[in-house]
């Protein structure tokens, strides 16, 4: 279960800039990029869990899903996750979860079926942002 | 006040905590690809192993990982509440991404390859280290910047050929480590097929033009090829190739002293 191991990041970083900014923390906004296929209420329960005695307890915690987008770098097409050309073995998905990037490895674009592209958003978890109190 | 993403890339600090029980970090670097990094890499992180040290193996060849395969490693790595675990092969702990891809085509375009290298470093378990060996990548782009900022006390050998087209590249990746404050430990030469001009030239001026040591003078050694093809350290530990690494890396593994443990977080 990686998903503690970035959680537990999430939080010492959130502690770390906090600390440095000298600030208390209001608000974050953390992403879940389907790419990674993580369980987003996992997410939520590891960090209502974890923030206990961290600066993150006390603050408006906001978890939200991020839909992949991927660019095609052969035709320009802009795709997601759910229009691939083709379906994906439990095992590729397995990859994706702990290396986003190895989307590569297993799909084309939908449009020309290379496999030259690049992911532009929703590859995993993510601080989006954090408001400090001044 | 408001910190945007860009500022809060959380895996870099988790790198630091995962490395800080890791004493030493040598990077296996040349510039060039096909002047055998990857081997040396793995049979010097065996031989670290035979001295009684804790060593890890990181393959930061992302496009083209072998590490896995010289180890006879396969399958995803064990996940555990600290993190992914390393497969231990031949006492020593290997990461590397073809433990996922599974011998895929890892066709990366942009930042891709770094993205992965940063996940791999965030999510790996190592433990208490001595020293964690890096594979690396020909080409000196975001990886070897990455991997070269990673620890102020990073260390790097340059490995090369005696040949010109391979010195000509190691000497590039010896001035980017000059200039960027990195420790070289030293230049080693391999696949020296033991004629004067290989011994007096290549691996020894680059050395003297940059005052570093040189390591050694690898033979080359046909058995090697024979000791990859059965993906076993331990039969590539029996060539005569290895015994000369472990002569030339002698006074650097002496040097790597294991203190008293310390608890890991």
């Amino acid at each position: 279960m990686h998903e503690l191991s970035l959680v537990q990041g999430i939080i010492s970083a959130v502690g770390e800039t906090a600390s440095e900014k000298g600030g208390r923390v209001r608000s974050v906004k953390i992403g879940v990029g389907e790419l990674a296929q993580f369980d987003i209420r996992l997410v939520r329960g590891l960090l209502n869990d974890l923030k206990k005695g961290t600066s993150l307890e006390g603050a408006r915690i906001t978890v939200e899903p991020e839909k992949s987008k991927v660019k095609c770098l052969s035709c320009g097409r802009i795709w997601n996750f759910q229009e691939l050309a083709g379906p994906i073995s439990s095992d590729e998905r397995e990859m994706m979860h702990f290396l986003p990037e190895l989307l590569n490895s297993c799909s084309r674009c939908p449009n020309c079926s290379k496999s030259y592209f690049e992911i532009e958003e929703g590859r995993s978890v993510r601080i989006i942002e954090m408001v400090l109190d001044d | 006040m408001t910190e945007s993403e860009s500022n809060l890339d959380f895996r870099r600090g988790m790198i630091d905590r995962r490395l800080a029980h890791t004493r030493r970090v040598l990077l296996v670097m040349s510039g060039k690809g096909g002047v055998g990094k990857s081997v040396v890499s793995a049979a010097l992180a065996g031989i670290a192993d035979a001295s009684g040290l804790e060593v890890g193996l990181m393959d930061a060849d992302i496009y083209g990982p072998s590490s896995a395969l010289l180890f006879g490693a396969r399958g995803l790595p064990a996940e555990g509440e600290s993190g992914l675990v390393p497969p231990i092969l031949g006492g020593v702990k290997v990461m590397s991404v073809d433990l996922f891809a599974s011998g895929r085509p890892i066709p990366l375009a942009g930042s891709g390859a770094n993205e992965i290298l940063l996940e791999l470093l965030a999510l790996t378990y190592w433990g208490n280290l001595d020293c964690l060996v890096v594979d690396m990548p020909p080409a000196t782009g975001d990886i070897m910047l990455t991997l070269t900022l990673l620890r102020k006390d990073v260390e790097a050998i340059v490995v090369t050929m005696p040949d010109r087209l391979s010195t000509s590249v190691a000497h590039r990746v010896l001035e980017l480590l000059k200039g960027g404050g990195v420790t070289t430990v030293g230049v080693l030469g391999n696949m020296v097929r033991g004629s004067a001009k290989d011994k007096e030239t290549g691996p020894k001026k680059l050395a003297e033009e940059f005052r570093v040591p040189l390591l050694g003078l690898l033979p080359f050694d046909d058995s090697v090829s024979n000791a990859v093809e059965k993906g076993n350290i331990d039969a590539l530990l029996r060539t005569r190739f290895a015994r000369s690494l472990q002569k030339s890396m002698s006074v650097y593994l002496r040097g790597m002293r294991r203190g008293a443990p310390r608890a890991v977080g």
